[in-house]
């Protein structure tokens, strides 16, 4: 019988979540959506990837990444950084795998990120004037762009669709999918919408964009209703009573109008979404947590940790939430699932960001040009997919983390 | 029983409250554009400031902060308090001059003139003194435009005729008051008007004329609480005062032509959810494990994850939309056919079925997973239960064990779930009106929400949000009259 490492609940409840059909099918989804939206660019942009010609080898595509003319979306900035450097981080996190626990590398690859997308926006290159610029800033647009690439020769590897995701084509109003883009020589793909976009690279970029709200949204409303559920579980008392109170009036407000009418009137840009997802989100964390303290808060490690004169917020947050984690990463991956839903929504009845490509814009001008179908299946089956291979990891890892439910 | 209605309504009082503070909020957040637009109808980045351009503007812009409160503090209204020198100070604050921050200027200018009926008399006073002759120009135009309250049709219905025509002469005759003046980087206030002396006069003796119906004298302490931009909301809520500028109408009259709309989808799709997964639950229950039953699992799990946006589309492509070789089987929009009012009662029935038949089926099929399963978990702890194996023992058939006694037991979970799922059902029910151009609740909302129209979304929200309370307590009875134990425990 061999060996067998010593692992904790946790661990061996990921290894049977890991181990089911349903979870490793939402996994695999999850990943390739994630995958498309780091390498947004390498499927729909018309400046090319390599291009080699008589002045030398050159890699335009990834100096474009930083142009800030081209891409001036933080968010987008953010894709790019972590994409460039997802080898690294899966090199790391490969040869770290006996040293350091799975949530150290997790922070530790959160921090690279962050860190390269911060120093991109630090003033670090001479600009050729006696100045300094950051290496995001704005450039003229690249000149290595398929039109340019027939013109000249040169040898060139484009991205899968030479298109922007941002430039409507002229006279490719509604066109059907395959219908080929005189400008580029290339089709169409997924077909074009009503301004002229091509809708392939816009779905490639909406990708980003239901994944950058949906975490973060899902973020804000879990620390929130993490710090209010561990207060009002933990402290009882009046707080709870008068927390308890809120979280009702949260539960009881459809979400939906909460958010549709604090959008229309504070305005429709992602950050504000974002925001507004985040604050009316985490009413259903709250409970989560308050009853997950209540059932600990007796225990006599707790009783021990308050014998030791531990302050409260050192208990709480320490001691205590470690124990709550697993039904807060349940709730976390269905937040997700919801945020991106309703973000889709909002988008879907015209109260999305108009300045950022959203799937779920798409199926609204779907709607209005109902007798377009590539408008609303492929849009509506990306939401669905997404929102689906979700899902199925909340369910997974109930069936897996749930004692009662695992045979 | 009684204690327990009276408990449950007590209980959402702070809800409700809690629910109209956050809608006040919200609309009260929206603030900064409306001032941005007010200094866009004055042109007040141009420099120079006209009397004549302002004339033109600020009193369409003036009418929609009178009558939804906006131009009135949020909580605590402390105008009534404010002197001839405070006022004068004020003034001085919106000169233009070297190395004044213009943003600010402005910001202070516009909160002068939205000030309001409080501040007709210490501008008066400005404007009787001759020492202070630089700020008269500024005083007048800020004196206009406090002293003017424009009437909406509602309050004119509800006014003696000669009354509101003596309020609309006063506001007519406050364009008459203003001096022409300039604000210019330069020199800062300079009257440009010839007939400023007259029109100064004529500005005294209007304040002097009118000063009892602009601040009798104990207002400034009733108006602490009462005057303020919340207490207005509560109490236009109240009295169904709420008045949409934009549409020209009462809120709750607009409202009242729709909620039975929504409404009544909500209640049939909730009615179609309970029919179609309670026996889906049952059924998963009795044959736990077998083929049949992780299918319909898994089929259900699906239907959840697809979103109601992308099903209403899809019918309205597939079914309601006439393509080449075949016409649509549904039609596209709406509740009834144009001409069904003169149809016969059932032939109208019938053409209502047809119209809502998709908007319901995209409503309720949402909710078939998450209730199915909570069924299939309810009758699955029952079935285990000491009452299921004495009746089990007595030699009771397996399906009376099971409808009769399981299927009862759990409907009682079923109920409370019933309404957190109007709440859901709520929000689903603007998109399905949406995609279907149903004239409901939701559809009004939304373009309320569209166009800022603040009172109509102050409004429908409210309603919405109660009719869910209301559906809540409806939900909270039932189940005391299903389970006996809270019956009992507030006997």
């Amino acid at each position: 019988m061999p060996e067998t490492a010593p692992a904790s609940p946790l661990a061996l409840a990921l290894r049977r979540f890991a181990s089911r059909r349903g979870a490793q099918l939402g996994i695999a989804l999850c990943a390739a959506f994630a995958l498309v939206a780091l390498y947004a660019p390498l499927l729909a942009s018309d400046v090319a990837i390599v291009w080699w010609d008589d002045a030398g080898f050159r890699l335009p595509l990834l100096a474009d990444l930083f142009n800030r003319r081209s891409y001036p979306k933080h968010h987008d900035l953010l894709f790019s950084v972590a994409g460039l450097l997802l080898p690294a981080i899966a090199t790391g996190w490969w040869l770290l795998r006996r040293r350091w626990s799975a949530s150290r590398r997790v922070l530790a690859a959160a921090g690279l990120v962050l860190c390269g997308w911060l120093l991109a926006m630090l003033p670090l290159l001479p600009d050729g004037r006696g100045g300094w610029q950051a290496v995001w800033s704005d450039r003229p647009s690249s000149a290595c762009t398929a039109e340019a690439a027939r013109a000249s020769g040169a040898w060139t590897i484009f991205p899968l669709v030479p298109h922007r995701y941002d430039a409507a084509y002229a006279g490719a109003v509604l066109k059907p999918p395959g219908t080929v883009n005189p400008a580029s020589g290339r089709g169409f793909l997924l077909g074009t919408d009503q301004v002229g976009f091509d809708v392939f690279a816009r779905m490639a970029f909406g990708t980003r964009i239901s994944l950058t709200i949906g975490l973060l949204a899902t973020g804000i409303a879990l620390a929130i209703g993490t710090v209010i559920g561990a207060l009002s579980g933990y402290l009882g008392g009046w707080v709870d009573l008068v927390l308890q109170r809120l979280v009702e009036i949260m539960m009881c407000f459809p979400t939906f109008i909460l958010v549709l009418v604090v959008v229309a009137m504070l305005g429709r840009d992602i950050f504000i979404i974002t925001w507004v997802l985040g604050l009316t989100g985490w009413a259903g964390a709250a409970r989560l947590v308050r009853g997950e303290f209540l059932a600990q808060s007796g225990r006599d490690y707790v009783l021990a940790c308050r014998a030791a004169g531990l302050p409260a917020a050192r208990i709480m947050f320490r001691h205590v939430l470690p124990n709550c984690m697993t039904p807060l990463l349940i709730s976390a991956t269905f937040g997700v699932a919801g945020s991106v839903g309703l973000e889709s929504g909002l988008a879907f009845i015209g109260l999305g960001d108009a300045n950022v490509p959203s799937w779920g814009m798409l199926l609204n001008q779907g709607r209005e040009n109902i007798a377009f179908g590539w408008l609303i299946w492929v849009p509506g089956l990306a939401v669905f997919l997404l929102v689906m291979s979700l899902n199925m990891v909340g369910n997974g890892l109930r069936e897996a983390l749930d004692p009662k439910a695992s045979p | 029983m009684w204690a327990y209605v009276v408990r449950r309504l007590l209980w959402m009082i702070p809800t409700f409250l809690g629910i109209l503070v956050i809608n006040f909020a919200v609309l009260r957040m929206q603030g900064p554009s409306l001032s941005r637009e007010l200094t866009k109808a004055t042109g007040g980045e141009s420099g120079e400031m006209n009397a004549k351009l302002v004339s033109s503007g600020v009193e369409a812009y003036l009418v929609r902060f009178r009558t939804t409160g906006l131009d009135l503090p949020a909580l605590v209204n402390l105008r009534g308090f404010i002197g001839k020198d405070e006022v004068a100070a004020w003034l001085r604050e919106t000169e233009r001059g070297p190395g004044v921050d213009d943003a600010a200027r402005d910001r202070r200018e516009k909160e002068l003139w939205m000030a309001g009926r409080f501040l007709v008399a210490p501008l008066a006073a400005v404007l009787a003194d001759d020492a202070l002759a630089k700020l008269h120009g500024p005083a007048s135009m800020a004196l206009s435009l406090c002293a003017f309250y424009p009437l909406h049709r509602g309050e004119l219905e509800r006014m003696a005729a000669d009354e509101a025509r003596a309020r609309g002469e006063r506001n007519q005759a406050l364009k008459g008051l203003r001096i022409a003046y300039a604000n210019d980087r330069g020199d800062g206030f300079r009257t440009t008007d010839p007939e400023a002396q007259a029109k100064r006069t004529a500005a005294v003796e209007f304040a002097a004329r009118h000063a009892a119906a602009f601040a009798a004298p104990g207002d400034r302490w009733r108006a602490i609480l009462g005057e303020t931009g919340f207490t207005l909301f509560l109490r236009q809520l109240a009295t169904g005062e709420l008045w949409s500028t934009e549409r020209q109408q009462y809120v709750f009259s607009l409202i009242a032509d729709r909620w039975q709309t929504s409404f009544g989808l909500n209640l049939l799709a909730i009615l179609i959810a309970w029919m179609v997964s309670i026996p889906l639950g049952v059924r998963a229950a009795r044959r736990v494990g077998s083929l049949e039953e992780r299918a319909s699992g898994s089929a259900l799990f699906l239907l959840w994850s697809l979103p109601s946006f992308f099903v209403g589309t899809l019918l309205l492509h597939h079914l309601c939309t006439d393509h080449p070789g075949s016409t649509a089987l549904f039609p596209n929009r709406g509740l009834s056919s144009p001409d069904s009012l003169w149809y016969s009662t059932p032939a109208y029935l019938a053409d209502l079925a047809w119209h809502a038949a998709l908007p319901l089926l995209v409503l309720c099929y949402g909710s078939f997973t998450a209730l199915s399963r909570y069924m299939r978990a309810s009758v699955l702890d029952q079935m285990s239960s000491d009452y299921v194996r004495t009746a089990r023992a007595k030699g009771v058939s397996e399906d009376a064990v099971v409808w009769r006694h399981a299927t009862r037991n759990s409907l009682i979970t079923m109920i409370t779930l019933g309404s957190e799922l109007l709440a859901a059902l709520f929000g689903g029910s603007i998109i399905v009106e949406y995609i279907f151009s149903i004239d409901g609740l939701g559809r009004l909302l939304l373009e309320a929400a569209r166009s800022q129209d603040a009172p109509l979304v102050m409004g429908s929200t409210v309603i919405s949000v109660g009719l869910l309370l209301v559906s809540i307590l409806v939900a909270d009875l039932l189940y005391a009259v299903a389970d006996p134990r809270i019956r009992a425990r507030y006997a």
